[in-house]
């Protein structure tokens, strides 16, 4: 088997599976778990947004590594699992800032909440949207990889700054808490989706990186014209 | 090596002077037009001025930013630098600290003009001005590094601002709201937080920039 | 907060559905991108470690 098919299949199976936990998930959160408190039926949202917070930002923390990897051990690789954890992170990333709007909109009757975490991926979404643009625009495959690489670098090491900021820039508000996730009976349906969400992403990452192989190995190749002479 | 690559950086910039003038002009510019959106009320222009003011600067610097690799690329001198017997680093704080210069003195051009169309009142000069260059510090550390490396790609206007404007949100933030406490006055002593956010985010990103451009330039 | 939310299912929905759409479509994507690569020259790609 060659490592694509290898990729290939590896890929499809943590989909399948991400896709599969995902489905039992939100079944246990739509139609099993009991209704909360005070949240209602609304806090059903929190299945499927509290999953896609924590995958958005261990994506972007995989982005980093790969960035990492890239700059300091090199290896074309590093460079395409770089751009797959791009593509999905920004994936995830905006996903999450429309859950959260479609959450603030019946909790605290805006569309947009200025809480530091929904902020924060905000942010994020544009910075690393910033470096897939980045990639499209620059033709050289090893200009490409160490300027991602780079600039991966330098938008990941702001994320807590930029937490931290937003934080203290909204004190004044009153902070808004999460509503209760921690009874047993909220675990089941968030664990089965937190993992289904992994699962998915990743699938997601496998399968893009080995577009991104695909892709990088037919720039890198010779023109077909020169091959043929050669041969 | 740090003192001779800063002199060549304002060097060039003195001699680009008309240039400089022309981004405070730029500056200036949208200072009016943001007077427009804020309406002539002028009680709510006060109020809202510390942030039309760093939007002002923050929209003249990509312009400022994205020209101070001009003349590398025009002549492909990047080259004939980076074989000087002098580390990438020297050449990228030298860059750097021009920027900074350069920024802070768009900054402190702004400033009177915003201190006149928005009426905002200067009881603490100094701070301002401390406030000024910690922020211009701010923008120049990553505004150098994604200008050296947007010099060489396509569309590098769109994508100078682009990658430094999410980046440099905290930077926004600090420097408005530490702007707003030393004009309106600063009971609760929140001066200080602000401005420990503004020497962390320069503490990390001045080292981090200087790091990576090496690797930025040799590719 | 005051109170106790009643209803919302219209939200529920709306973010559940959100999600599955933008996970199926960027899996679509993915999908068409792939096909689009493997067509034409010069697709071989090399067996070694990169």
């Amino acid at each position: 088997m060659t490592r694509e098919e290898k990729s290939g299949r590896l890929g499809g199976a943590f989909l399948l599976i991400g896709v599969l936990l995902l489905l039992f998930g939100s079944y246990l959160g739509l139609a099993v778990a009991p209704r909360e408190r005070f949240m209602g039926d609304v806090q059903r949202i929190m299945y499927v947004h509290v999953p896609t917070a924590w995958n958005a930002m261990l994506c972007l923390t995989a982005a980093f590594v790969f960035a990492v990897a890239y700059l300091w051990k090199g290896g074309w690789r590093w460079d395409c699992r770089l751009e797959g954890a791009l593509e999905v992170g920004v994936l995830l990333s905006g996903l999450l800032c429309v859950q959260g709007s479609i959450w603030a909109r019946p909790t605290w009757g805006v569309w947009w909440d200025w809480d530091p975490r929904l902020t924060t991926t905000a942010v994020m979404f544009f910075a690393f949207l910033g470096i897939i643009a980045l990639r499209s625009f620059v033709d050289d495959p090893a200009q490409r990889a160490t300027w991602a690489a780079v600039a991966t670098i330098v938008a990941y090491v702001d994320v807590p700054i930029v937490y931290f900021s937003v934080r203290w820039w909204n004190s004044l508000h009153q902070m808004q808490s999460s509503p209760a996730t921690v009874s047993p009976a909220f675990y089941l349906p968030l664990r089965t989706n937190a993992f289904g969400m992994l699962f998915v992403m990743a699938g997601f990452i496998t399968l893009r990186a080995r577009l991104a192989r695909r892709r990088l190995a037919a720039q890198l190749a010779p023109p077909p014209a020169l091959t043929r002479a050669a041969s | 090596m740090l003192s001779a690559a800063l002199r060549k950086e304002a060097l060039l910039q003195w001699r680009g002077l008309a240039r400089t003038l022309a981004v405070l002009a730029f500056g200036g510019t949208a200072l009016l037009l943001f007077s427009f959106a804020g309406g002539p009320d002028s009680g709510a222009l006060r109020e809202q001025a510390p942030g039309y003011l760093w939007l002002a600067l923050l929209l003249s610097s990509t312009l400022a930013l994205s020209e101070s690799f001009d003349g590398e690329q025009e002549q492909r001198a990047l080259e004939g630098l980076l074989l000087l017997p002098a580390p990438a680093a020297v050449l990228f704080y030298g860059k750097a600290l021009a920027n900074l210069l350069q920024l802070a003195a768009l900054g402190s051009g702004l400033l009177p003009m915003a201190v006149v169309l928005y009426d905002m009142p200067l009881p603490r000069p100094w701070t301002l001005l401390g406030i000024l260059v910690l922020g211009s510090a701010g923008l120049a550390a990553p505004g150098t590094l994604y200008a050296a490396l947007s010099a060489r790609a396509r569309a590098r206007q769109t994508l100078l601002p682009l990658l430094l404007f999410p980046l440099v949100v905290p930077v926004l933030v600090a420097c408005v709201k530490a702007t707003s406490l030393s004009v309106t006055g600063d009971p609760m002593g929140q001066l200080r937080s602000w401005t420990l956010l503004l020497v962390c985010f320069n503490a990390v990103y001045w080292p981090l920039c200087g790091l990576l451009f090496d690797r930025v330039v040799e590719s | 907060m005051s109170g106790v939310i009643t209803g919302g299912w219209e939200y529920v929905w709306a973010a559940y559905g959100v999600t599955a759409a933008v996970l199926a479509l960027f899996a679509l994507s993915l999908w068409v991108r792939w096909r689009a690569a493997s067509r034409g020259e010069g697709t071989a790609v090399p067996e070694e470690e990169w």
